[in-house]
């Protein structure tokens, strides 16, 4: 299971419309952003798409200036396990 | 109390520090990976930052011309230290580094490593292994660092081979606590080596100091502008000219220390005879002196 | 609150975006994680189980484990901060090794001393334990069996052994590793105030102008004491730091007179000191005319080795400690031969470096505070050492008082609270009491309900003379307790060694881990650590601090508590005592031990119940079920009454669960910081009537009309000195990293890849001239074992030509078969400090 964050920065004038685009592609998520145009994205694998494959086309989503990948995860683990005690 | 709604802020930010600790540690994995997934279309041109090159290595560039990838200096360290990049590997295949975090350089004093190079790859000019400049430590992380936070560690002072050169404690007064001070590791790259002992022996889960190469790791100073207290000392007094003694109007009672404390109030006490604490009169006795 | 793995992987993974960009996002969601991961950890207060320092942290529980831990932000001693040691206790009572159920050498089924160890219950290791207990005792009397604890016992554990070995088996040998630490410390303080302890206390370290090192490498082994006083000397103007060592380490930083010193000359300078204060006529006439008595100590006393021993035999007064009374002038004249020349040149120091240490103490208005540890301790002449300190504080009257105290620090958690306040001392009882008096013995057999004469008035074998009589086979039974005495004990080759594998001794050892005394054993008892059991412990302050037990230990793990008292439900009285004893309280008859100490009345005055915090949470206590009532609460309240009314009142039980610690004695619910001066201490009052406002008494000695011995004593030749072929002086001691033997510290992953091996610290030039360079295995070589280490030139500590210093931490490396198992005859602490060693290439 890979999920990663990803910094993307669109015009600020286009934000709405990229986080739409965004949201369309499987296993995305927008957490948020600032007004100068930086969304906090989440990508994970699904079905259809692997999260590579789907960041790859973050560039094809119009107002997209570029995406930066922040954080990676890659392990085997059981995804919906309750992990919580271990977070000390 | 107002204590107790300090106390759990406290406990918070000690926790936020905990977790940007450990999410540095994974964003760090991250940069490879990315690679990987094509993002960066440029490969990078200079090595990881924890790859740090054999003592004595050249720069970079001319490092890469002169190796010749016989693995002499890994075979030679008693350590067992150096690795020789592999393919795929983000350092150049078959080139000479190690990882500080798990085998620093242990900084021999025959420097081995160097003896065993056949291409002055690793100049043989060195021959003080303290003059070496692997790369150097930084401390990345004061918020994580617990000599920061008043506790006792000083590890990464302690395990440094130029310790008091290359790693300095400056104490400081501890304002949280009131009587305690803090021991803050100040690393000074006019003597660190960068050996990694002191990443390698950081307690903390990821280490809050590290060993960059020396590009990633120093800043640099504008060139114009110079340490005033260093050339005065260099020059064995002031540059130019020196002040006349300085005299002032004060009323009884003040003085002035131009180059120290200022403005001098002294105690307008009462004189009399005795101490304001009566044990030393009680103390003092009749002593005839 | 309840995560996934996916959501939290993505709570992190967007933290890290958004730290990277610069965004802020909603706080909730970003520190979710951290949050979430301390919802559900249950707080509690408890002292860290290190150094005697005393630092309060805040335990973390949750799901019954220690999975945090903090410093303690309310605590008076450490305000929040904690060493490296302090940092990693969650981890300590989590190595992947602990051991959960007892285990025998067996062979074919049966205990056999050249068995392998078995796991056996509890019931068969009692079993075989007490059937060789009893035989020794059968064949040799009392002195046929020894106890061996510590100055890391709590309060109630080192309580109830003392009971068991001294009521109950009616032998008094019982030691704590406090012998190897603090005993020196002890005996000076009774012979020259008769009253253990320091006067002063922690605040001593705010009020001071200037602080004197001896032997105390503070900035390692005292961390949190050393940042106050690091603090002090930053912050005031004025203050001055003196260290004085055999090698610079860590305390030297900061010293604005450092000094090394040859070992052993400590006699001379502090000698010297006394004799500059008397020439220059800086002494306090006042006070040394009201409160002070002059003597000399019996001299050329030996070095505490086997009476065969050369050495012992020459010495013309071995092992005496008496004290003749002298005048001031005599006083004057004992110590004149010690001018600065000779002070200078005996020690190596320069004149002027010894002149401003003389001068800082005879200054009238300069505050000093004199720290010493093992340097002092460790010493053949430690108690003779630690009285010049105070001769030098007493004569300038600098004592009692805010900032200035002569302040004997303590290494263990609770070498005063429990090896020295409940007397766990093969010479002592609670509160400073002593076997050899008979009114002590009376008074702790009324408080014991004990038949007169049940206590043996004649002292039991020391922790050294432990190891000499299993050796000689004169004792046969050994239990040790929160221990590591086979990497402790000096000389482990000669003396140790053979007597824990001699097929006629039984030895046992409680410990949570396979240390190396385990591995020397023959029974090992898997033992609950510091927060799996309730306790106290009583800090260098004399500040005694309470905890809860937090977590319960793992598998069939006991308390050292749960042991003593469970064991002594082995013996019925009559195999223990003669009949005349018996006689006297025939009610007895039939009972076992553990009903006449512990069934008592008192012990079991408190019935079961729920222990509580402030907040409500319930907290276990695995003793208080098994044996059906509150244990500690019963053996702290029958032990404090040895000590109310007597200088050494404790506060009630409930009192310390809810307080970071009460410094004794606390008389109508009030603390004393300092002792014997009028204003600070009521016993003054309460002793002296007449006492002037703010004027000194000191009240331990009775008979001594309020005063306090100068003691006279010479400089006399430590036992073993470096000669042409073992050419080096060898001292042993800590590091930071580590505490003691490194059972615990060495299991911490992270201390141990900071300090993974102990290193031989040399000179530079003496390991050139042996061929060796830093990093360089050597091998070390006394008369009575050798070693290989790696050599540092240098780090942390840098000596001085002609001596190395090596750290006994490293199990692998037995520092200790290099040392000589000399004492200082009066104390029986064994000098770590100084042996002679050959050190070549290896």
């Amino acid at each position: 299971m890979n999920i990663c964050s990803v910094v993307v920065r669109a015009r600020p004038e286009n934000l709405a419309a990229v986080q739409t685009n965004l949201e369309r592609l499987p296993g995305v998520e927008v957490h948020g952003g600032s007004e100068e145009g930086k969304l906090i994205v989440t990508v994970e694998d699904t079905g259809d798409s692997t999260m590579s494959d789907t960041v790859a086309r973050f560039n094809d989503v119009d107002g997209v200036i570029n995406a930066v990948m922040i954080y990676h995860y890659g392990g085997d683990e059981d995804m919906d396990e309750e992990v919580i005690s271990e977070t000390k | 109390m107002p204590d107790s709604g300090i106390k759990d802020d406290r406990i918070k930010a000690v926790n936020r520090r905990q977790f940007l600790g450990n999410l540095l540690k994974t964003a760090c994995g991250v940069g490879l990976m990315g690679a990987g997934l094509g993002l960066y279309s440029q490969k990078a041109s200079s090595l990881p930052a924890a790859a740090i090159r054999p003592p004595g290595a050249l720069p970079e560039e001319d490092f890469l011309g002169t190796c010749i990838r016989c693995g002499l200096c890994v075979h030679d360290c008693p350590f067992d230290i150096l690795e020789l990049g592999k393919p795929g590997d983000e350092v150049p295949a078959g080139t000479p580094y190690f990882t500080a975090r798990t085998g620093p350089c242990e900084m021999c004093e025959d420097i081995p490593c160097v003896l065993a190079c056949p291409t002055n790859a690793l100049d043989h000019s060195l021959t003080d292994i303290n003059e070496s400049r692997m790369g150097l430590a930084v401390l990345v992380d004061q918020e994580t660092c617990i000599a920061f936070l008043g506790l006792r560690c000083e590890v990464c002072f302690n395990v440094c081979p130029l310790r008091g050169k290359a790693i300095s404690l400056e104490y400081q007064h501890n304002k949280r606590s009131g009587k305690h001070a803090l021991f803050i590791p100040v690393v000074h790259s006019s003597a660190c080596t960068g050996c990694g002992l002191c990443e390698r022996a950081c307690i903390l889960e990821e280490a809050a100091v590290k060993v960059f190469p020396m590009h990633l790791a120093k800043g640099e100073l504008g060139r114009h502008y110079r340490l005033g207290w260093d050339e005065k000392e260099k020059a064995g007094g002031a540059l130019v000219t020196p002040d006349l003694p300085h005299q002032y109007n004060l009323p009884e009672g003040v003085r002035y220390d131009l180059q120290g404390r200022g403005l001098i109030l002294e105690d307008a006490k009462e004189e009399t005879p005795f101490s304001s604490n009566p044990l030393e009169t009680l103390n003092k006795g009749l002593r005839g002196d | 609150m309840k995560l996934s793995r996916r959501e939290f992987i993505k709570t992190q993974a967007v933290a890290a975006a958004a730290a990277t960009a610069g965004v802020t996002l909603p706080a909730a969601k970003v520190l979710a994680a951290s949050e979430a991961g301390d919802a559900g950890i249950r707080w509690d207060k408890i002292p860290c189980r290190f150094c005697g320092t005393g630092c309060s942290v805040l335990a973390g529980v949750k799901d019954g484990k220690m999975v945090a831990n903090q410093g303690d932000p309310d605590a008076p001693v450490n305000r929040g901060l904690n060493c490296i040691k302090g940092y990693f206790l969650t981890k300590i009572m989590y190595g992947k090794d602990r051991l959960t159920k007892p285990l025998l050498r067996k062979k074919n089924g049966k205990y056999d001393k050249n068995g392998d160890f078995e796991e056996v219950s509890w019931d068969e290791a009692f079993d075989v334990m007490a059937e060789k207990w009893k035989a020794a005792l059968k064949e040799k009397g009392p002195s046929g069996v020894g106890m061996f604890g510590s100055g890391q016992w709590t309060v109630w554990e080192g309580y109830a052994a003392s009971k068991f070995i001294k009521a109950g088996l009616r032998s008094n040998n019982l030691d704590p590793n406090a012998r190897h630490c603090m005993a020196s410390a002890v005996g000076a303080f009774m012979r020259a105030f008769g009253i253990d302890e320091p006067m002063g206390c922690y605040d001593d370290l705010e009020h001071a102008d200037a602080f004197v090192l001896w032997g105390a490498n503070m900035a390692e082994m005292h961390p949190i004491l050393w940042s106050r006083l690091t603090d002090t000397r930053l912050t005031k103007p004025g203050c001055e730091v003196h260290v004085l060592s055999t090698y610079e380490h860590r305390c030297f930083e900061l010293a604005d007179n450092g000094m090394v010193f040859t070992p052993q000359t400590d006699l001379a300078i502090l000698n010297y000191i006394a004799n500059y204060i008397i020439q220059n006529k800086a002494y306090n006439k006042d006070f040394v005319e009201k409160h002070v008595q002059f003597t000399k100590t019996a001299t050329d006393i030996g070095y505490g080795l086997r009476p065969e021993d050369p050495r012992e035999k020459a010495a013309k007064n071995a092992g005496k400690g008496k004290l003749t009374k002298i005048s001031f002038e005599e006083y004057a004249k004992s110590v004149a031969p010690y001018t600065l020349e000779k002070a200078s040149k005996m020690s190596g120091v320069p004149k002027a470096k010894l002149e401003k240490l003389a001068k800082v103490y005879a200054d009238p208005n300069k505050k000093v505070s004199s720290f010493w540890t093992m340097g002092f301790n460790q010493h053949t002449r430690g108690v003779w050492v630690n009285g010049l300190c105070y001769n030098v504080h007493l004569l300038m009257g600098k004592i009692s008082e805010p900032g200035n105290s002569p302040f004997s620090l303590t290494g263990q958690p609770s070498a005063c609270g429990t090896a020295r306040e409940v007397g766990t001392f093969s010479h002592r009882l609670p509160a400073d009491l002593v076997v050899k008096k008979k009114a002590h013995r009376d008074f702790s057999e009324k408080i014991w309900q004990l038949p007169e004469g049940t206590i043996n008035p004649k002292p039991g074998y020391h922790a050294v003379l432990m190891m000499r009589m299993l050796k000689d086979a004169k004792m046969n039974c050994y239990w040790q307790q929160c221990n590591n005495n086979m990497q402790a004990a000096a000389n482990t080759n000669e003396e140790p060694f053979p007597g824990w594998r001699d097929p006629r001794n039984f030895i046992a050892v409680s410990d949570p881990y396979p240390t190396v005394s385990a591995m020397a054993a023959d029974l090992i008892l898997p033992t609950a650590m510091w927060a799996e059991k309730e306790g106290a412990y009583g800090n260098a302050e004399r500040r005694t601090q309470f905890w809860r037990q937090q977590v319960k230990a793992p598998g069939e793990s006991t308390s050292d508590l749960w042991q003593t008292m469970e064991f002594s439900k082995r013996f019925k009285v009559e195999e223990v005592w003669p009949e005349e004893l018996l006689a006297k309280k025939p009610e007895y008859r039939g009972k076992t031990v553990y009903e006449i100490l512990f069934e008592n009345g008192v012990v079991n005055k408190f019935p079961k119940q729920t222990v509580t915090d402030s907040d409500g949470n319930a907290y276990e206590n695995d003793e208080m079920d098994h044996f059906g009532y509150y244990v500690q609460k019963g053996l702290f309240e029958e032990y404090a009454s040895f000590g109310r009314g007597h200088a050494h009142d404790l506060a009630d039980f409930d009192a310390y669960h809810k307080t970071r610690g009460l410094r004794w004695p606390v008389v109508d619910g009030k603390e004393t910081l300092w002792r014997f001066r009028e204003g600070y201490d009521p016993y003054v009052k309460k002793t002296n009537p007449k006492v002037a406002k703010g004027e000194v008494f000191f009240y331990g000695k009775k008979g001594n009309e309020g005063r306090a011995n100068i003691i006279f004593a010479p400089y006399e030749p430590p036992a073993e000195s470096p000669d042409k072929e073992y050419d080096l002086w060898l001292c042993t001691g800590r590091v930071l990293e580590h505490w003691h033997s490194g059972s615990m510290t060495q299991r911490v992953p992270e201390l141990h890849r900071a300090v993974p091996d102990a290193v031989v610290f040399m000179h530079k030039k003496d390991a050139k001239k042996r061929r060796l360079r830093s990093g360089q295995m050597a091998r070390l070589q006394t008369r009575r074992g050798e070693l290989v280490a790696r050599v540092e030139t240098r780090g942390r500590n840098r000596m001085p030509e002609g001596l190395i210093f090596i750290p006994w931490f490293d199990a692998s490396r037995l520092v200790n078969k290099l040392t000589l198992d000399a004492t200082d005859p009066l104390s029986k602490e064994t000098d770590y400090k100084k042996c002679a060693v050959k050190v070549r290439k290896a």
